[in-house]
């Protein structure tokens, strides 16, 4: 009996699967990212999914959660047993998937958009490599502006920043790791915390990283109130899609939509300049003090962090990613001298 | 025994390790590494043991009505059917842990110090696999009815290894047989969760959803808070802590007229504000004040409607673990809810007070002069429980984070019942307190984990941004919606526990409430005000189901002594929602 049911079973879902695969059935992609809804990287998002449905006439949909997810981890996890088939991430949940992408968080290890959209260029083939060995494709990338440093009392010295009670993310115990063998003096804790620890005189952190407009968002800038003018690190973003789901559409569809990505991440790129300027605008005109360095200071400060960079080679990143950036940043570097 | 033993274990790492690293990163400049992904999941480890003792214990929350179901043979049929769906749903949950084991696994995912996550993970199958024995094993005293009920087990194998069977199905057969057996006097986590997997399962996706979502939950950042204030006010009613406060409190206010009854209900709402509104404050003073308001004149009928009241005032004080609870889930901050609830408490705690002053002039209840005397005494016996709350508020001005000062709470009260007043006279009272306490907490991680996974289902199906959609299209009125969202919160309370309540409802509502322009923080304390009288409304009412168990009174009779307090309540609940300020007015 139990046979005969499995047997009818296994009938009925082969019919059902010759049929979806006759009238070829929609791929339905479902991705999460823990931007918030009405942001503009959401907005993209969205766009991005109507011109895949446009461009492929409904052969591909996507679903965006924005803002819906507990965090990175979750949605990795959610694509792995196959909850949602893509999800857009930044720099510390791309690098659970592969630590590849840990190029990006170094400290003080990029200085200009240009800079870091010829790196990521020429790193793209390779982490493409990477991430098709561990199942997933990359969609597009995203940059979301730069992090920088904001602290009660001006900083003006990598010394000063060792001296700083830094905040860091609890959630990378190896980070912290590499903060304190290096003389740092960071606190991790979960980024809720951030706000109060800075309003109290007595709080566990005196100095946070953050993108400028974070820094507004959270009102930051009353209780840190100074901004070193130097770069602590991009905010890069990308997205990702599960093998399974790339493979389920069709060689013509999947270059339609990396057009569509590709018309997307230009446009977030563009934005992201615009929004850190504003952002620092707005809370230079309530108080924010920008504290900057001269030429010499700059190039000691970067001597120094660059030392940091290279202890996190093998460690925290793959040695294979870490040259290359190096050696492309290099390469940028030579072709377009700091005047 | 060796899972009392692990939860112990787990439960002490969670009070040592937070504050180990605030004081080695403050001094040192070392702190513990891995400090906060070791405490949570370490909070994971004592939740999901915590539910399996629970489970031994035959303490895991069920609904009300299985005790209505008549005894002798339809109790016992009842108690198979309930068995055989909660075995059912937990063997589903228990392989949806293996799924999320394998997937942590295969990605080399570690908590931290190479310890990997799977270990952690382990704890769902096995913790599941336990729990779904018990209850078959608990179901019936005749080995055929625990067959029948183990049948439930295969079930659940089976549709976990053959998800295609329900896929495209409708899912509300399954809802309806759940919620049958909810009735019948199963598990309110397996309620929610079987609501979680089947869900899952109709729209052709993997269960393991929804585990993943309660392992978010059960690691996240400020969720050790739950357990370690439960546990300081687990101590502390263990101990004699609640004859000294009343004491005090006796000595302050038992002059004024209904003096007993203010005692009472500042007592009641010291002990919720620890507790967490989970029926100890009930258990724990119902002893102790009972047979005190009523030597001092107090009817039957009123002790027994205020202390059934009582228990639910203090969610709105700090640390209040609904309150963390909801700036978890709603992503707002916890300090400012505290200050937020201050006023609104204050409200609910003097209404409620003030219905004991007036029963007190109009019974001529008895009254105790005020003497300095008594006053110094009480106040120097009950000043290491009154340094409790001093303890707590200090260190989170002074830059602890919650989850550290919650761990601070615990150890100072765990040092001062063991050492210093000797309560617990013993390592053996100890243990017990903590294992009891663990069970306690176990039984609530347990629905918060499995509401997460609903939660996850329901904003797959875009549940929240839909309901957001309607309401801008038919509700117009900020007022209106207020109204609704009263109405609404008051039978969600009754229906569900406050913890998985926030958890379920909380994404349900901020979207429309944002549309409204209600104040995040307000919106807060109007959920947990409305939880508060959520939790003496029937059939769930825990606050009824309690009482009725404590004082051994049918829950309508309690319901019905209950009545001027409800009204009261409800009277501070539409002022805290319709006078924005009470809630704000602090935070500005």
């Amino acid at each position: 009996m139990l046979a005969t049911i499995r047997y009818q079973l296994a009938i009925a879902l082969t019919i059902a699967a010759s049929v979806s695969v006759g009238a070829q059935a929609p791929v339905n992609i479902r991705l999460a990212t823990l931007a918030p809804d009405n942001s503009p990287w959401t907005s993209a998002l969205r766009s991005m999914g109507t011109s895949w449905e446009k461009a492929t006439d409904r052969r591909v949909r996507l679903t965006v959660y924005a803002g819906t997810i507990p965090s990175e981890s979750s949605a990795i996890a959610r694509m792995a047993v196959d909850g949602l088939q893509a999800a857009t991430l930044m720099v510390a949940g791309l690098a659970e998937i592969d630590e590849a992408f840990n190029v990006f968080g170094i400290p003080f290890f990029f200085e200009s958009d240009a800079e870091l959209a010829y790196v990521e260029q020429k790193l793209t083939p390779l982490i493409q490599e990477r991430l098709r060995a561990k199942h997933y494709h990359l969609v597009n990338w995203g940059n979301a502006g730069w992090i920088q440093l904001f602290s009660k009392k001006p900083i003006r010295t990598l010394e000063d920043v060792k001296q700083a009670k830094l905040y860091t993310t609890e959630g990378n115990p190896k980070m912290v790791q590499w903060y304190t063998a290096n003389g740092f003096h960071a606190v991790p804790l979960s980024a809720g915390e951030i706000p109060k620890q800075l309003t109290l005189p007595t709080g566990a952190i005196n100095a946070a990283p953050m993108p400028p407009v974070y820094a507004v968002a959270l009102q930051i800038f009353k209780d840190a109130p100074n901004m070193l003018d130097v770069r602590v690190a991009p905010l890069v973003g990308a997205t990702v899609m599960t093998d399974a789901a790339w493979n389920k559409i069709s060689p013509e569809d999947r270059a339609k939509l990396a057009a569509a990505a590709m018309a997307m991440e230009q446009q977030i790129n563009a934005l992201a300049p615009e929004l850190d300027a504003k952002s620092v605008a707005a809370m230079k005109t309530a108080g924010l003090q920008i504290v900057t360095l001269d030429t010499k200071a700059v190039a000691e400060f970067r001597a120094a962090a660059e030392g940091l960079g290279a202890s996190q080679r093998g460690a925290m990143i793959p040695a294979d990613a870490f040259d290359l950036a190096v050696r492309e940043r290099g390469a940028f570097r030579k072709a377009n001298p700091a005047k | 025994m060796t899972e009392d033993l692990v939860a112990a274990l787990a439960a002490i790492g969670i009070m040592v390790l937070p504050l180990a690293e605030v004081v080695l990163r403050r001094f040192f400049n070392t702190g513990v590494p891995g400090a906060a992904p070791f405490t949570s999941h370490l909070t994971l480890v004592v939740g999901l043991i915590g539910a399996s003792i629970a489970a031994r214990e035959g303490k895991l929350l069920a609904l009300a009505t299985g005790t209505m179901v008549p005894e002798g043979r339809p109790r016992h049929l009842a108690g198979i059917l309930a068995a055989f769906v909660a075995a059912l749903v937990t063997t589903i949950l228990a392989l949806g842990g293996v799924r999320l084991l394998q997937v942590h696994y295969a990605a080399g995912k570690e908590i931290a110090l190479g310890v990997p996550t799977w270990a952690a993970d382990l704890t769902f199958p096995i913790a599941f696999g336990l729990i779904a024995l018990r209850l078959v094993w608990k179901s019936s005293p005749s080995m055929i009815g625990r067959a029948l009920a183990a049948l439930g087990i295969v079930a659940g194998a089976w549709m976990s290894t053959h998800p295609e069977l329900l896929l495209d199905q409708s899912g509300w057969p399954w809802i309806a047989i759940l919620v049958g057996a909810a009735i019948l006097g199963m598990p309110i986590y397996a309620l929610i969760g079987g609501a979680a997997v089947i869900l899952f399962l109709v729209q052709g996706d993997s269960p393991a959803n929804a585990i993943i979502g309660s392992y978010d939950q059960l690691t996240s950042t400020d969720l050790p808070a739950i357990p370690l204030f439960t546990l300081a006010g687990f101590l502390l009613a263990e101990g004699r802590a609640s004859d000294r406060l009343l004491r005090l409190f006796r000595a302050f206010f038992g002059w004024a007229p209904g003096g007993t009854a203010v005692v009472t209900t500042i007592l009641c709402a010291f002990f919720t504000l620890l507790t967490g509104g989970s029926g100890v404050t009930i258990l724990a003073l119902g002893g102790l004040l009972m047979p005190a308001l009523i030597a001092d004149g107090y009817s039957e009928r009123f002790s027994l409607g205020l202390l059934t009241a009582a228990g639910s005032l203090g969610l709105l004080f700090p640390p209040s673990l609904p309150l963390i609870l909801y700036g978890i889930v709603a992503e707002v901050p916890i300090g400012d809810l505290f200050i937020g609830g201050f006023l609104p408490g204050t409200l609910m705690l003097g209404a409620l007070a003030a219905l004991g002053v007036r029963e007190g002039l109009v019974n001529g209840s008895a009254r105790r002069p005020f003497t300095l005397h008594e006053a110094i005494g009480a106040t120097w016996s009950a000043k290491w429980e009154l340094l409790l709350p001093v303890v707590i508020v200090v260190s989170l001005l002074a830059g602890a984070t919650t989850v550290q000062s919650a761990a601070l709470a615990a150890l100072f009260t765990l040092v001062v019942q063991r050492f210093i007043h000797r309560d617990l006279a013993t390592f053996g009272d100890l243990r017990r307190a903590m294992s009891r306490s663990i069970a306690l907490v176990g039984g609530i991680l347990v629905i918060l984990a499995v509401a997460v996974g609903l939660t996850t289902y329901l904003i797959d199906a875009q549940v929240p941004a839909r309901l957001a959609e309607w309401a801008k299209e038919n509700i117009h009125s900020k007022w209106v919606f207020l109204l609704g969202l009263n109405a609404f919160l008051i039978v969600v309370g009754g229906m569900m526990d406050i913890f998985s309540a926030i958890i379920v409802v909380v994404p349900l509502i901020v979207p429309i409430a944002m549309h409204f322009q209600v104040h995040p923080i307000h919106l807060g304390i109007i959920f947990i005000a409305n939880s508060e009288l959520g939790y003496l409304t029937p059939p769930v009412g825990e606050n009824l189901f309690v009482a009725s168990y404590r004082f051994n009174k049918p829950i309508l009779e309690l319901a019905r002594a209950m009545l001027p307090m409800y009204v009261i309540l409800l009277i501070g609940v539409l002022l805290i929602t319709y006078l924005p300020w009470l809630t704000t007015g602090l935070l500005k």
